[in-house]
């Protein structure tokens, strides 16, 4: 299960934006390096604007990288973009169905487009249908479906072909929490099948939830890239966040805990401070009894357990949260 | 092999999705119609090079030739629903499979041939209704022409969308281009030598002008003058090129 399937070295993408003067060289992904193993659900985290659906672009064959390489099933992306294509799917953020045609239609030209005859493609066309509970809409065209069912269609079209990995762009943006669930189980399922997953995501609960292996990136760096229990843990044991009606308070108390040894990090939010514990229950009351002997108002006090946005808060000092938000 | 199947299976799409939009289609062959029932009362009196006036037999065979050009050119406008599928994101979702690129832009084009042929073929009968009288070969050849127009039109509409990804550029860069180019090909006065002579010189320099005058040969029967060879070679070149734009601008397509 540890087989290699995808592998980038340094794989970069910068653009030039502007005109004349005024032009400059915008460094979209600068050299990632990434590991996908077969089987895995592979999260690519990180806020808006990232490189996410820039890097999976250029996995997908549809931009040429500026630099770099990656090795995609066996295939060279760069010297062999046809063979890379055959043995991947991709479902981008527009999905890309054809709202004239109905589910049918679309995947069995879809399926078609892979090489596969008429009768395999209807026969797989069929299966999907089935599996993605499409029947009851399925002869209509897509024009009229709704959000959640255009998108069901999408991920059936990125694996009608049953590719070796699918890479889903941002997979259930804009969906309600119900079609959410729905998709997240039918990705498992994608897993349970052996296929391997590569999605990008901005939702944490997403990561946390349906990946095994996480790489957080931000401004087209990787930032962090574990398991996401490694990642929590190395965040911390847990966290207690307080909050301040001022920021000159923030920093008075962060030079306050600087000194205290069961506070093992400290990230300085804006106006509010994330101190990571062992013992949470505990030293919250330790916490607001320092504070309250020197004289800090405290606004707000939470305690929770370290997430992947607490991650991403220790590399790059913004919340995924806050910033993640449209 | 593959190559063909995937343009077959594409155009059959696209010509499902014109079926499907019927308005469409109908208001693109109500042009012809328009152009013949308002343009050519007006030219009915138009005297000849000679001076002599024309009869209207001879007002259609001058005229419908230029008509059918026009039809060809309407292609130039084939970018506007191309760039809503753009937005859409099924190009990309193509350009992801193993299908090869120019199955895309020539399962597009010939879509837009199959709408072309009809316009093409009521303007004909209604024109025959106005006297039109012309050889079958020179109706052919002259068809033939038209619908390199229309492959060589569409193409530099895809290749245009492609680029610029934006309906109002796209409108712009169309309306530019289109009037003088129809202005100086002589489609809708032509060019003779009562034209001032900068405006003669220009008109060489068109190559819709060789199309142009090489139609009205055809329609006329001359098969031999030189104004046919010519457009053929001007239109197969140019045509040839804008096929290659269009590919082109699909491979590096941003996605």
């Amino acid at each position: 299960m540890s087989d290699i399937i995808l592998r980038t070295t340094r794989l970069t993408k910068t653009y030039l934006s502007g005109r004349g003067k005024a032009q400059k060289t915008v460094e979209a992904v600068k050299g990632v390096d990434l590991e996908v193993r077969q089987g895995e659900i592979f999260g690519f985290l990180g806020p808006n604007g990232a490189g996410k659906s820039t890097t999976l672009k250029m996995l997908t064959t549809l931009l040429a990288p500026t630099a770099g390489d990656a090795t995609i099933v066996g295939h060279d992306l760069r010297k062999h973009p046809q063979k890379v294509r055959a043995c991947i799917g991709y479902v981008s953020q527009a999905g890309g169905t054809d709202t004239f045609s109905n589910a049918y239609e679309n995947l069995i030209l879809q399926a078609r487009l892979y090489g596969v005859s008429q009768t395999v493609a209807a026969a797989q066309a069929q299966d999907l249908v089935t599996r993605f509970q499409m029947t009851e809409f399925a002869t209509r065209t897509a024009k009229s479906y709704s959000g959640g069912q255009k998108r069901r269609l999408d991920l059936a079209l990125g694996i009608v072909h049953r590719p070796t990995i699918v890479f889903l762009d941002e997979p259930t943006t804009g969906l309600d929490p119900q079609s959410r669930a729905y998709f997240w189980e039918e990705i498992m399922r994608l897993k349970e099948d052996g296929m391997t997953i590569f999605l990008t995501t901005h939702y944490l609960e997403e990561a946390d939830n349906l990946c095994d292996r996480v790489a957080i990136i931000d401004h087209g760096e990787i930032v962090a890239l574990d398991t996401t229990e490694a990642l929590k843990r190395q965040a911390g044991g847990e966290c207690i966040t307080v909050g301040f009606n001022h920021e000159s308070l923030a920093e008075q108390a962060k030079v306050l805990f600087g000194g205290v040894s069961f506070i093992q990090k400290i990230i300085h939010q804006d106006f509010k401070l994330h101190l990571y514990v062992q013992d949470g229950g505990a030293m919250l009351a330790e916490v607001l009894r320092i504070l309250d002997k020197e004289g800090i108002a405290v606004q707000t006090i939470g305690l929770s357990r370290p997430s992947l946005d607490d991650v991403f808060l220790q590399q790059t000092g913004r919340s995924l949260r806050e910033t993640g938000k449209e | 092999m593959q190559q063909i199947t995937d343009t077959w299976l594409l155009f059959m799409r696209h010509l499902k999705k014109t079926g499907r939009e019927p308005m469409w289609l109908l208001i693109g062959l109500l042009q012809p119609i328009l152009y013949l029932l308002l343009y050519m009362p007006l030219l009915k009196n138009m005297p000849d090079a000679m001076g002599n006036p024309q009869t209207m037999a001879q007002t259609v065979r001058l005229f419908t030739p230029g008509m059918l050009i026009i039809m060809g050119m309407g292609g130039l406008f084939a970018g506007f629903s191309f760039i809503d599928e753009i937005r859409t994101g099924i190009i990309a979702r193509w350009l992801v499979t193993p299908a090869a690129r120019l199955s895309i832009i020539v399962s597009l084009v010939a879509n837009q041939l199959v709408t072309l042929l009809l316009q093409c073929i009521l303007l004909l009968v209604v024109a025959y209704f106005f006297g039109l009288e012309v050889p079958w070969g020179g109706l052919l050849l002259t068809m033939l022409l038209v619908m390199m127009i229309g492959t060589c039109m569409s193409s530099a509409s895809y290749a245009i969308s492609l680029t610029v990804q934006d309906e109002g550029a796209l409108a712009s860069i169309t309306n530019t281009f289109y009037l003088p180019v129809t202005l100086l090909s002589g489609i809708l006065i032509p060019i003779n030598s009562s034209a001032p002579q900068w405006l003669q010189t220009a008109a060489q320099f068109n190559p819709f002008y060789y199309v142009v005058e090489g139609s009205r040969a055809l329609f006329a029967g001359n098969f031999g003058e030189d104004k046919v060879w010519q457009g053929f070679v001007v239109m197969t070149a140019f045509t040839g090129v804008m096929l290659w734009l269009a590919l082109r601008a699909l491979r590096k397509m941003a996605a």
